[in-house]
């Protein structure tokens, strides 16, 4: 997976980042090192790019709800934006189409 | 996401199919619950892309965790889940799934999406071309094998050795989960197959050469999954043991006639 398109605003407190490729278990150390440090400075709304997402696992599911949470304890949000075709249908069958804002 | 598509994977998720399918997918399943749901959207996506009518098939080889239960609460009209009630090997579950199968081309493939849908494509094209098997190769020129332990690399390199030269099954990587098959092959391989556990698909490529099939090898994309269930060397002995297994079973003359009816599953779950 590569993580592209990294922007932060510190006006508003918000981040934006792209992911592309395979996004499953060997990936979730390195996304985690790439929102965590967001989340620490401060950064509560985070905008995560996913159409150029091929494949994600549970695990790389599992740190998106983890990243959610963290998020909204500070009284921001995550978004997904643009899931690709399927990882819009695993966000579906695995109902959490209703716990994110799919943007 | 493109609307058509989306179309038509959500036609397929809810109209049961009126003909004949093209296509099965066969995914054999054993305590899957953490992988099984991706893979299931990831395959029905892709599949449903194609734009030809097609089936799933989820064959559980005696699941202890929630694997049947997610499955099932998924309620896809063309994925159809066979029930085992108790374990009996991965090679239990694939011939299950492909004796049930009803595409004129049926591929199997693993659970854990480690060789993406994607490549089916490549397979099919060798299908058209008139083979009537076709194996998803790391080993092949131009594969791309990502995250394989070394100790995977030397037992799989090593037991290629064997099978290639001493067996002569002109294939030089007999293990990856994701194969491909015409109707007729399938039917005809699996019905004969005796081998459950690990090396049915030594076997089953065995008999496509003892039955002068015509056999190819495609490279694929692998991505070795996190937590995968396969022990390297407890597999290599079981591997060498069931290489002298298929040649005994052949000198006794076990693989002259069929050896499996059509299966009767336990519970047909969803859909179909």
């Amino acid at each position: 997976m590569i993580i592209t398109d990294t922007t932060s605003s510190d006006s508003d407190g918000s981040s934006s980042l792209a992911l592309s490729g395979r996004f499953d278990a060997h990936e979730a150390d390195g996304f985690r090192a790439a929102v965590d440090p967001l989340v620490e400075a401060g950064t509560s709304s985070i905008d995560v790019g996913l159409s150029d997402v091929e494949f994600i696992d549970s695990t790389a599911l599992a740190e998106l709800v983890r990243l959610m949470k963290r998020c909204r304890e500070i009284g921001g949000d995550l978004r997904l934006r643009a899931p690709s075709d399927p990882v819009r249908v695993i966000l579906e069958l695995t109902r959490l189409d209703a716990a994110f804002e799919i943007v | 996401m493109t609307d058509s598509s989306l179309d038509a994977y959500r036609t397929w998720a809810s109209e049961p199919l009126q003909e004949r399918p093209r296509y099965s997918v066969v995914i054999p399943a054993y305590n899957e619950e953490w992988r099984i749901v991706p893979t299931i959207g990831a395959i029905a996506t892709e599949m449903s892309r194609l734009g030809q009518p097609w089936e799933m098939i989820i064959a559980d080889d005696g699941s202890t965790d929630t694997t049947v239960e997610l499955v099932k609460d998924l309620d896809l009209a063309n994925l159809q889940l066979l029930v085992a009630e108790q374990n009996g090997g991965k090679g239990s579950a694939v011939r299950r799934g492909m004796l049930r199968a009803r595409g004129d081309i049926v591929l199997f493939a693993d659970a854990d999406q480690s060789t993406p849908i994607e490549q089916f494509g490549e397979l099919e094209a060798k299908i058209n071309e008139g083979y009537d098997v076709v194996v998803g190769s790391r080993a092949a020129e131009g594969a791309e094998v990502e995250n394989k332990s070394f100790v995977r690399k030397v037992f799989s390199g090593g037991l290629n050795l064997i099978v290639r030269h001493v067996f002569r099954i002109p294939v030089a990587d007999t293990q990856c989960g994701f194969k491909m098959f015409t109707a007729d092959a399938a039917d005809r391989l699996f019905r004969r197959q005796l081998i459950d556990e690990f090396s049915f698909d030594l076997e089953v490529l065995y008999l496509a050469r003892k039955f002068d099939m015509r056999t190819a090898e495609v490279p694929v994309r692998w991505i070795d999954a996190p937590g995968s269930k396969v022990e390297a060397g407890k597999v290599a002995l079981e591997f060498l043991r069931d290489l002298a297994i298929i040649r005994w079973n052949d000198l006794r003359g076990r693989y002259k006639s069929d050896n499996h009816d059509l299966p009767e599953p336990q519970l047909a779950a969803t859909g179909l």
